[in-house]
């Protein structure tokens, strides 16, 4: 079933948070770890809610603020977020606080805002909205795994219209720790110049993308998911383009009908052959966009990737900046992004007109 | 009693996060909850564990809470009396 994208919001180390705006203004960021620009967030929340959110829960409530708003929903049927760690931050620091006072005197706003699940329970609350609230964390799933469930409430009838995001926030102590797990470069990169490093490793970043799906065609839509797959760790190449051509066909599709590719390239030399694989054999000559070095890399980009694939959808242009290859599509109609966290989760989203 | 509870409104302030506040924002007989400074439930815990950090006091009846916390002045005079000499 087809759910169509109501409104969309977004927080990301770019100015994304307008959607009168496309990356008119291109934020580069000379570190390896980059954070979210913010908005004004007192714009969107009442500063004595405010004061008890931390830096992740204000990204999330206010994306989810926009996309709401940008589709005209007050209350959504359903809220369902993906995270792959939640509040890193508060985690560090509700842990902290347990380790320096001995498991006692624990103040209650450090747990509430270390809980996976609290974004998704701070947008019920700001909303007053009763209705289904769920949270999945499913490492690099995690934002798919939400949007699956979305679109399972939409086909069985459950709502009429769900709210889903995907996010994840960095920290220093986050970075330092999967660093050691040679996430990221080791050699400071420019985050514009990510692919042409050609070293090991990404650079990090962190967002949170926000879309109101809904079951019902309307004039003022972004388009329209049509399908998604999750796979985990493929055993070869020719699987994984065996699996991308079987996603296409059960949309009665060719690679023929794919306007622009826009993949995760993450500027890590041991993963990216794996998407140029994908464009040399599945998609020889078309056009084709990445985003990574916009948002950086974390375990629900994905979201970022949509959220890019739906303003390309909506704009029908692809920015300079988001370009991997220097042919430019014509008419855009149908966009495939293809995702995957480190070759372990890999994810098929396609979107159109 | 008045540099106990000068001590008092910076410790709530950082304590409980209020963003765009200032000591003298705050008067020593305004209620702290409802139309006062709009504390809720949630700070009336942390408010607890201030008490119990910092001046070694623990509310044994949580009833009394309502009596301790309804200002800045109810506040330090039962720090005063209870604190340990």
């Amino acid at each position: 079933m087809h759910a169509y994208i109501k409104g969309i919001g977004y927080l990301s180390p770019q100015p994304t948070w307008d959607n009168s705006l496309f990356l008119e203004a291109v934020k580069s960021h000379h570190v390896n770890n980059m954070y979210c620009l913010a908005p004004d967030y007192k714009q969107y929340i009442r500063p004595i809610a405010l004061r008890r959110m931390s830096r992740l829960i204000r990204m999330g409530l206010t994306s989810a603020l926009i996309s709401l708003q940008d589709a005209g929903i007050d209350k959504p049927g359903a809220i369902v977020t993906g995270t792959g760690m939640g509040c890193v931050e508060d985690t560090e620091n509700f842990l902290t606080s347990v380790a320096a006072n001995k498991e006692e005197m624990l103040t209650p706003t450090a747990f509430i805002r270390s809980t996976h699940n609290t974004v998704g329970a701070h947008i019920a609350v700001h909303l007053k909205c009763h209705a289904y609230n769920f949270t999945y964390v499913h490492r690099g799933f995690s934002f798919e795994s939400a949007l699956a469930d979305g679109r399972l409430l939409l086909a069985e009838n459950a709502a009429d219209d769900v709210l889903v995001g995907g996010l994840d926030e960095t920290s220093e102590h986050h970075y330092i720790i999967t660093g050691r797990l040679n996430y990221w470069k080791v050699k400071k990169t420019h985050n514009l110049e990510l692919l042409s490093s050609k070293t090991p490793g990404s650079i990090a970043g962190e967002g949170a993308a926000f879309f109101v799906l809904g079951k019902v065609p309307g004039v003022n839509d972004y388009g329209k998911l049509l399908d998604l797959d999750m796979f985990a760790r493929p055993e070869s190449e020719e699987i994984l383009h065996s699996r991308i051509l079987t996603f296409l066909q059960g949309n009665a599709m060719q690679a023929s009908d794919i306007d622009l590719l826009l993949m995760g390239y993450s500027g890590d030399v041991k993963f990216d052959p794996l998407y140029e694989g994908v464009s040399e054999k599945i998609f020889p000559g078309k056009p084709e966009a990445y985003f990574k070095h916009l948002s950086g890399e974390y375990h629900t980009s994905s979201a970022a990737g949509l959220w890019y694939g739906t303003r390309i959808l909506q704009m029908q242009y692809v920015p300079e900046v988001l370009m991997k290859s220097t042919t430019s599509p014509g008419k855009i109609n149908n966009i495939l992004i293809y995702n995957n966290f480190r070759n372990e989760q890999h994810s098929l989203m396609l979107i159109s007109t | 009693m008045e540099a106990l509870i000068e001590k008092l409104k910076k410790e709530i302030i950082e304590a409980l996060n209020l963003e765009d506040i200032e000591p003298e924002d705050i008067k020593a007989d305004d209620p702290l909850f409802g139309d006062g400074l709009g504390l809720d439930s949630i700070d009336a815990l942390e408010l607890i564990v201030l008490l119990e950090k910092s001046y070694g006091i623990k509310i044994e009846d949580p009833k009394d809470g309502k009596k301790i916390f309804y200002s800045l002045r109810t506040m330090a005079e039962y720090i005063s009396s209870h604190q340990k000499k």
